[in-house]
């Protein structure tokens, strides 16, 4: 076994002190960036990414770290699901369905416990997932061409809405939007295009300024508008006291909806949201009517949380693959990859193999201490739950000022962050997603090369970019995700608020 | 009535126009046109569909979100200037000065008591700086606090 041995070496990188270190930090601060209230975890992976540059980390370190911020958010997020039926992000809503009546039947450590050993087993089985598949994949991403690549980037903006998504077309806009940006700059024959004659512009537009700005400056705006500032009462968690009979209950569902998320995870367009829908549904069917699922069956707790981060897990795996993230959160990955100089593809798992294994090692390992740490600290991620936004936020953008402004130490990259959180408030107000305006800023250079090289192949003939029956597939893919959520969507969408109408989504 | 989608569809053409005329008034890449795809190909590519894509907006428009004309609007128009401010006096009043009132008055403004948001502020504006300097030896602008600099 090739691989095996690869993951030894992940796990020597992820060992090391310093890693361990930075990862265990970074398993903490996501938990904690979770629980808090307002700040979703690409917003928590973005402003966090200036730090680990300034901190001067290794590639393989930021990254471990980074990973970590992710797999705890995802851990973190539940807390405010379960106590308050309020989920963090929107693959959380199904855990609100059982969570919240286990607590308000007393029994709200059980269910905090429950959803962590949930989320334990479905990151376990999709990390599984992530080494099994992934190197078979990027070998099978050797064999795309340029002209495979630009429709590979294609089907990526497609799919990004999901097939839940509302609108289309204004993924298309985003993305529209974000590849202009991208194009800001001199590109690779000379040519200065849309500098304006401004000198901060000839490298183009650092994403991490207007990732930080999008996400970050756009929810405090978002937050002074709802006057959201007041924080949530302290809840009182009672006692914990779990069987073992109680675990083992929850088993096959963990296990159920770990598999069933980590397939939405790698699929195009399907994400976490579905993965968590269709863990919760499947589970409800399978156990029929022995269940009492609505009113705090433990089982409606575990499925839908085993499949939320086994989906996030399995996000992982075209984002480190084939370089194309699937989710905000990984977009916000790549765009750590990028600005450290790795190539995201297939190529990484040959020239970066100890960063991508370190990685994978450092998720496994960091699953246990998530465990470990979330059983016995929830009560104090709990008391987070209280903070009011009216300190948090001004915080949260106080640290994206000096994160930014500590990279280059000028206040022009300052004033570029607050133009693109205006704009990004403006944007959610038109409820044009912010996502692909990212994704098309890191991914627009990309996707030019490679229409460049492939044209200049072909000597300028355009029928190139769909000559081979994998081009055809992935553009048929890509037409698929721009029309099914005409089709399937509106009936999905209403299924999803049908299982829960008192849960208000937040984004 | 619908407008929003209708304003930024508009809008979004005019943008598409202009950047696609933008691309238009590109110079020739050095050593001459052979390529098969030059530095304006790509934009024109994004102009288009960016104008398709607005056309659809204007003729089958999303139903509006409100926007906040009233007080909440003006508390928006503040929080901006207050970002701006603070990104304009980093430098000159030194990071926790700046720190101190911008949080201060975001903390304020969001329904802290203000004593309690300046004080916010204060903190974390030390904090950060104590930890930034000493920790990780990273240097933020000290401005008027600079005669306490000891070294």
């Amino acid at each position: 076994m090739e691989t095996l041995g690869f993951l030894m070496d992940g796990f020597a990188v992820a060992l090391a002190p310093e890693n361990l270190l930075f990862g265990l930090l970074g398993a903490i601060l996501g938990t904690l960036i979770g629980a808090l209230p307002g700040l979703g975890p690409a917003n928590g992976v973005a402003i966090l990414i200036p730090l680990a540059f300034s901190l001067g980390l290794a590639p393989e370190t930021a990254l471990i770290m980074l990973t970590a911020v992710y797999a705890g958010a995802m851990y973190g997020g539940r807390i405010s699901s379960i106590l308050l039926n309020i989920p963090g992000d929107e693959p959380a809503m199904m855990t609100c369905l059982d969570g919240y009546p286990m607590a308000r039947n007393g029994k709200a450590a059980e269910a905090l416990a429950i959803s962590a050993i949930a989320s334990f087993i479905g990151s376990l089985i999709a990390t599984i997932g992530l080494i099994l598949l992934a190197p078979v994949l990027a070998d099978f991403a050797l064999t795309f061409g340029p002209a495979e690549y630009f429709a590979l980037f294609l089907l990526a903006f497609a799919t990004l809405g999901g097939i839940t998504g509302k609108n289309p077309i204004k993924t298309v806009v985003a993305a529209c939007l974000g590849l202009m940006i991208a194009t800001m700059g001199i590109d690779n024959t000379g040519v200065q295009r849309y500098t304006f004659g401004i000198l901060e512009l000839y490298e183009g537009v650092d994403f991490i300024i207007a990732i930080v700005g999008l996400f970050a400056i756009s929810e405090l705006l978002t937050f002074i508008e709802n006057r959201a500032g007041k924080g949530h009462q302290t809840i009182k968690v009672n006692k914990l006291s779990l069987k073992w009979a109680d675990i083992r209950g929850i088993l096959p569902s963990s296990l159920r909806g770990g598999v069933l998320g980590f397939i939405a995870g790698v699929l195009p367009g399907a994400g976490a949201s579905l993965g968590s829908f269709i863990g919760y549904t499947m589970e409800k069917k399978a156990v029929g009517s022995k269940g009492y699922f609505g009113s705090g069956d433990p089982r409606g707790v575990a499925a839908p949380e085993a499949g939320n981060n086994g989906a996030s897990s399995g996000a992982l795996v075209p984002m480190l693959t084939l370089g194309v993230p699937g989710s905000g959160t990984t977009a916000v990955l790549l765009a750590l990859l990028i600005s450290l100089n790795i190539t995201p593809g297939p190529l990484m798992f040959t020239q970066n193999a100890d960063i991508v294994w370190g990685v994978i090692a450092a998720l496994l390992i960091g699953n246990f201490l998530l465990l470990l740490l979330n059983i016995p600290l929830v009560g104090i991620f709990v008391k987070l739950l209280s903070v009011p936004p009216m300190y948090l936020l001004p915080i949260v953008t106080m640290v994206a000022f000096v994160g930014i402004y500590s990279i280059s130490n000028t206040t022009f990259d300052l004033y570029f962050m607050t133009a693109f959180g205006v704009a990004g408030y403006v944007l959610r107000k038109l409820e044009i997603p912010l996502v692909p305006i990212i994704l098309g800023l890191l991914l627009g250079p990309e996707m030019e090369k490679n229409l460049r090289h492939a044209l200049d192949i072909s000597d300028g003939d355009w029928a190139i970019l769909w000559n081979s029956g994998l081009a055809i597939g992935l553009w048929a893919f890509a037409a698929a995700g721009l029309i099914l959520p005409y089709i399937v969507g509106p009936v999905l969408r209403r299924r999803m608020r049908a299982a829960n109408p008192e849960a208000a989504t937040g984004d | 009535m619908i407008y929003n989608d209708r304003i930024a569809g508009i809008l979004l053409i005019v943008l598409a126009v202009a950047y696609g005329w933008g691309a238009s008034q590109f110079p020739e890449p050095f050593g001459g046109g052979s390529e098969a795809i030059g530095p304006e190909t790509f934009p024109y590519m994004l102009a288009t569909t960016l104008g398709l894509a607005s056309l659809y907006l204007i003729i089958r428009p999303d139903p509006d979100n409100a926007w906040p004309w009233s007080r909440t609007g003006i508390e928006l128009i503040v929080a901006i200037l207050v970002l701006t401010l603070y990104a304009a006096l980093l430098e000159p009043l030194g990071f926790i000065l700046s720190t101190t009132l911008a949080v201060g008055t975001l903390c304020w403004r969001m329904g802290a008591r203000p004593l309690k948001g300046f004080l916010t502020g204060a903190i974390a504006g030390i904090v950060v700086f104590v930890v930034f300097s000493y920790a990780l030896d990273l240097a933020l602008p000290l401005g008027l606090l600079s005669p306490l600099e000891t070294n």
